[in-house]
């Protein structure tokens, strides 16, 4: 167990080196850089003057010594600057993560409280009328560009209410609070709710036909005992690496979501930093999010091993 | 897991005739939502094979005195701020989203194939490199990948196609990798082996015909991801760039302007991006339970 | 005879108290105090220091955070070399040979962080513009404004001077936009970006780069009783349907300015009743950049063909549902003062109302240069990836197929627009250009003199450059308007770069905010804010 533990910390630490890399050399092979969005937002280009600029903030120099240089601070625990602001990028990126970070959460709880529940459902009423229906609600679910979803969401409520749940850092009222997290992460979750339940639906399915199910149910067992006591129990394991499969899912989510709701969070931060080619802070939200992602299977994978003692310590 | 062998699949199934009509017959009455999906894709794919045949205008052509017209006689579907006909620019934005949808997931999938099939036959370093070059692919959400790759690459049909299908690449690999290894121990590639096969050929014979199913399912899986992933980057502004009608751009832009006094816009465009993933989906889940009975969910 | 002169001005009398009466109208309906405005804000703009921008995100949550020397007139719609009223400086001569501009700055005046404002801080702020001081702004877009500013000198504390190489009237006009703040000397221009310091109505307090702009009431503001609101607050919103459902659902006072499309705003007509909204040109026109140093169009046949073959009623009716302006290089009246008259326009070819006639000929140019039906020219349209930039460039390559050019559209990133134009890697773009202030002088030096950094298409006329220098010279407006009809004329002439049309664009507002008043020819300097009140 020891042994398997370290040797996927050694993978996790190679597979960060190489998105870190990756993503460095995919950012600098952009033609265009800041200069030049600078430039062009004061309409002229002046050689001399981008020259200097560019000097000023290290991008006359080779890609590895910029990466070196980079790489260095991260060690250092030095995110580097802002091309933009002019501010430590560990500034811009640390008050942006608990919003995030809510967001998600609060995204991962519906999905979860909806998705599993609606999972088991429909696999316990295989092949009905309420399955078809549960499946095509949640494929119709993962059919919706999830922008449009938010949209409609807004919509509905300004003609609904009158009002809608624009961002605020500090809200006045529970309810604001509540309105201003609960909607945004409802328009994510609903996606990976469907994702849920489908998982959830599948691997709930699969144990329903082992054969300790079987045993259960010759031996007279109730229905109601056999799915939630034997089941459910057993279905849960493979549900737990959804959330691995979701972590990567919501982000995605959660970039359009955050621009529709203008929620100033790390994901929509990353598409206006990349509008800007603002590197540094690219460079370290892309990391930051590989991080959870790579952290969260890691965690998922270990809570894998210790719960099903069939896994076994080997790649 | 093993060699999928549907006929015998269909017979434990109940089907009476494994043979012609019949046999699609009983499937599509077993498989109802995958029929319905598979007749909304074909659909879709005759729609953008004989687009110049159905339309009657020009999706490029600008009217300036026929702008925001409602849906009517003339344009069934109205007209855009441009005096474009919708109705033309959803037929010719179902090439261009399937040329994506189809493109990248082909081209992320043959890769993925080849990774795969490397990765599990060769073994050794090789698949320690490729698993790590997947586990990298893996680390980053499909759409943060396609984001920075539109930005570094450029917005263009060609580049939208590659920025999306790199990130399908991972799963694809991992897959076709698995099953190249289960096959591996089978006692046909050992038969195919013993009596002097090369390498390369029994990886192409006999390994390769034998992920078709897997590939397929989870290709069919993705084709809705690729093209709902296009829409959200063309709501990012970095989608396929005018003057391809693109259904993502058509939602997103038209959404913003014209969603109350001309709703046709967005309806429409709307409606055509989730009725193809729709159809994707259904029919990706029957074809994952008729090739890949061990997911049957 | 008696009887009738004392009537006379009694009726005077009586004519003049009443006109006195509607001007103080307003003012007597005491402003109230306090409140803070929120407004959106259109994208997050890259820094905080207006004289290294060149673009009106800057100005509006900026402006008010300074002072000029001079400013024009915040409540007057139309900005004119009579509405410019003392801002830093309480008084302003010329010298007698036109040449030397002296102004008298107001005693007492405090930056934001306590210091004395000087006329060191004048002295400091325009030489750096000029570039002439040790520290230097990242970018200097405007530099070309003080070209013909030798020296700027002070007299003691209060007096600052503006020595010239020639007379040029209109540099006061130039002094008086949004783009010419004062600022201090103790601050560098790296701080400047990140924390401005001004001597403004409001104080700066926090730019949370994507998330929003906070200004705050400056308590010792030199102009007494202003500004009335509290504070500004800008939350950046970048998609423009949240930020319109923002404002209809009442989480806004204020659009961001001349920021409103046409069709949308219809949508608020619709949805917020109450609103006011006002639809206004703001000096900013859509134009085709050409690349005339190499084929296709070094050949001037064409070029001529291109813009007959232009349809500009068809371009506003799609862009602005008929909201828009024909004109040449200024802004068309009677919101633009420099504007040709209609007869003189109309003469100009491409401009005259029949556009198939007009369609005729520019075939038969074509078919002169040796294209025809059998025979297109294929050219590429380049523009931003803009929808105001690529709109347009739509319709042109729509247009641009009746004479015989297949036209493919080029969507060319942010980053890489500037640097493509300069390296002349395109034939044909579409292009926006802003004017800063409604004078000629910007926009003939800025867009057509020879070597100008923002004259992208390097046209270079030495015969038109003389015109320049005279008009700009010129102190007589009647004169000078004729010189300017003259080379605006010869400039669309020549295809130097064809106008297309003139843009309008809607503000909104709840009906509680007063005071505000949108620019009609210019998006550039109505941002002061320091008259806006809420009647709450």
């Amino acid at each position: 167990m020891f042994a398997y533990i370290v040797r996927r910390l050694v993978l996790m630490l190679v597979t960060l080196f190489g998105i870190s890399v990756i993503i460095f050399v995919l950012l600098r092979i952009v033609p265009g850089n800041i200069v030049d969005i600078l430039f062009a937002a004061a309409g002229y280009v002046d050689p001399a003057d981008k020259a200097h600029l560019e000097h000023d903030l290290g991008l006359d120099q080779s890609i590895v010594m910029q990466y070196l240089h980079w790489i260095g601070g991260l060690a250092r625990g030095d995110l580097g600057y802002s091309y933009v602001s002019e501010k430590p990028a560990l500034d811009e990126i640390l008050p942006r993560i608990p919003i995030t970070a809510r967001l998600a959460g609060l995204a991962l709880m519906f999905s979860a409280s909806i998705g599993i529940p609606l999972g088991v459902i429909s696999a316990v009423h295989q092949g009905t009328r309420l399955d078809y229906a549960l499946r095509v609600v949640s494929l119709s679910g993962l059919s919706l560009p999830s922008f449009w979803l938010g949209l409609l969401i807004l919509m509905a409520s300004v003609s609904l209410f009158g009002t809608m749940p624009i961002f605020n850092p500090h809200p006045k009222t529970w309810s604001e609070a509540i309105a201003i997290y609960c909607v945004p992460a409802m328009a994510v979750g609903f996606r990976s709710a469907a994702l849920t339940m489908r998982i959830t639906r599948s691997s709930m399915l699969e144990i329903l036909r082992q054969d300790y199910i079987r045993t259960a149910r010759a031996k007279g067992a109730s229905e109601a005992s056999i799915n939630y006591r034997h089941a459910l129990k057993n279905a849960i394991l493979p549900v737990i690496t959804v959330i691995g499969i979701e972590a990567a899912f919501l982000i995605g989510g959660l970039i359009v979501t955050e621009t529709v709701f203008n929620i100033p969070g790390i994901a929509r931060y990353l598409v206006e930093a990349l509008r800007w080619r603002d590197y540094p802070i690219v460079q370290n939200l892309v990391m930051l999010i590989a991080v959870v992602v790579v952290f969260t299977n890691f965690t998922v994978d270990m809570l894998y091993a210790a719960i099903d003692p069939r896994i076994r310590y080997t790649d | 897991m093993a060699v999928v062998n549907y006929d015998s699949e269909l017979r434990r199934a109940g089907a009476q005739a494994t043979h012609g009509w019949r046999r699609l017959v009983f499937l599509a009455q077993r498989h109802l939502l995958g029929t319905i999906g598979l007749c909304i894709m074909l659909l879709f794919v005759c729609t953008a094979i004989f687009a110049n045949l159905i339309c009657r205008f020009d999706p490029l052509s600008i009217d300036s005195a026929h702008r925001l017209a409602a849906p009517g006689m003339l344009h069934w579907m109205g007209t855009d701020s441009f005096g474009r006909d919708v109705w033309s620019r959803i037929v010719h934005g179902a090439r261009i989203s399937l040329a994506v949808g189809i493109g990248s997931t082909a081209l992320g999938s043959s890769i993925g194939v080849m990774i795969g099939l490397a990765s599990g036959y060769l073994s050794g370093w090789v698949d320690l490199v490729f698993q790590r070059v997947t586990d990298i692919l893996q680390a980053l959400p499909l759409l943060v990948l396609a984001l920075v790759m539109t930005a570094a690459l450029g917005p263009s049909l060609p580049n939208v196609m590659l920025a999306i299908a790199i990130p399908l690449i991972p799963t694809v690999a991992r897959v076709i990798r698995a099953n190249t290894l289960a096959l591996r121990e089978l006692p046909f590639i050992e038969a195919a082996k013993s009596i002097g096969m090369s390498e390369t050929r029994i990886a192409l014979r006999h390994v390769l015909p034998n992920t078709i199913a897997p590939l397929i399912v989870l290709a069919t899986a993705q084709l809705g991801s690729t093209i709902l992933t296009e829409a959200s980057l063309s709501f990012l502004g970095l989608g396929i760039p005018e003057p391809y009608p693109s259904w993502g751009r058509m939602l997103s832009e038209s959404a913003v302007e014209y969603v109350r006094t001309a709703p046709w816009l967005v309806i429409f465009p709307g409606i055509a991006i989730s009725l193809a993933v729709f159809g994707t989906n259904l029919f990706g889940d029957a074809l994952r339970d008729i090739l890949d009975p061990r997911q049957r969910g | 005879m008696l009887r009738e002169g004392i009537m006379r001005s009694v009726r005077t009398l009586v004519a003049a108290m009443l006109s006195l009466l509607a001007a103080l109208g307003p003012a007597l309906a005491a402003e109230k105090q306090g409140g803070i405005l929120r407004l959106y804000h259109r994208d997050s703009p890259g820094s905080a220091s207006i004289h290294e921008g060149a673009t009106y995100s800057m100005n509006v949550p900026f402006m008010p955070v300074f002072n000029n020397l001079v400013i024009y007139n915040q409540t007057i719609a139309q900005n004119s070399m009579d509405d410019i009223v003392p801002d830093l400086a309480d008084s302003w001569a010329w010298s007698s040979d036109n040449k030397t501009l002296t102004f008298k700055l107001h005693q007492g005046v405090i930056w934001h962080d306590g210091k004395p404002f000087t006329s060191a801080d004048v002295k400091c702020t325009f030489d750096m513009l000029m570039g002439k001081s040790p520290q230097k702004f990242r970018q200097n877009p405007r530099k070309s404004w003080y070209d013909q500013v030798n020296e700027v000198t002070t007299n003691g504390d209060f007096e600052a001077s503006f020595h010239l190489k020639r007379p040029q009237p209109a540099l006061l006009a130039l002094l008086a936009s949004g783009y010419t703040p004062v600022y201090p000397c103790h601050v560098s221009p790296a701080d400047m970006r990140t924390h401005p310091i001004g001597t403004g109505p409001f104080k700066f307090v926090e730019f949370k780069a994507n998330e929003s702009i906070k200004l705050v009431r400056n308590e010792n503001y030199f102009k007494k009783g202003l500004p009335h609101l509290d504070g500004i607050e800008f939350t950046i919103t970048p998609n423009r349907s949240t930020a319109i459902l923002g404002f209809v659902s009442g989480q806004f006072d204020m659009t961001f300015p001349t920021e409103v499309s046409i069709p949308l705003l219809k949508d608020v007509k619709s949805q917020a009743p109450n609103a006011v909204c006002v639809v206004e040109p703001n000096n900013v026109s859509t134009n085709i950049i050409i690349n005339s140093s190499s084929p296709p169009f070094d050949n001037l046949d064409i070029r001529r063909a291109l813009a007959l073959s232009l349809d500009r009623k068809a371009f506003i009716s799609i862009m602005f549902e008929g909201q828009g302006d024909i004109g040449g290089t200024m802004e068309p009246a009677p919101q633009g003062l420099w504007a040709m008259p209609k007869e003189m326009l109309e003469a100009i070819p491409g401009y005259g109302p029949d556009v198939n006639a007009n369609r005729d000929e520019a075939r038969k140019l074509m078919q002169k240069a040796g294209y025809g039906p059998d025979k297109h020219l294929a050219v590429k349209v380049s523009t931003r990836n803009i929808p105001v930039y690529r709109d347009p460039a739509v319709i042109l390559i729509d247009q641009i197929k009746s004479i015989y050019i297949d036209a493919e559209l080029d969507v060319v990133d942010t980053a890489q627009w500037f640097p493509k134009v300069a390296r002349k890697d395109y034939a044909l773009g579409l292009n926006l250009t802003g004017n800063a202030v409604d004078d000629p002088d910007q926009s003939f030096y800025e867009n057509y003199s020879c070597g100008s950094e923002r004259n992208y298409t390097n046209y270079c006329n030495k015969d038109i450059e003389k015109l320049f220098d005279q008009q700009s010279i010129e102190t007589d407006v009647a004169k000078r308007k004729k010189l300017v009809w003259e080379i605006d004329q010869k400039l669309q002439d020549d295809v130097a770069r064809p106008i297309i049309f003139h843009a309008r664009t809607g503000t909104c507002w709840q009906p509680y905010v007063k005071g505000v008043t949108v620019m009609v020819n210019s998006s550039y300097n109505g941002y002061r804010y320091e008259d806006v009140w809420l009647d709450k």
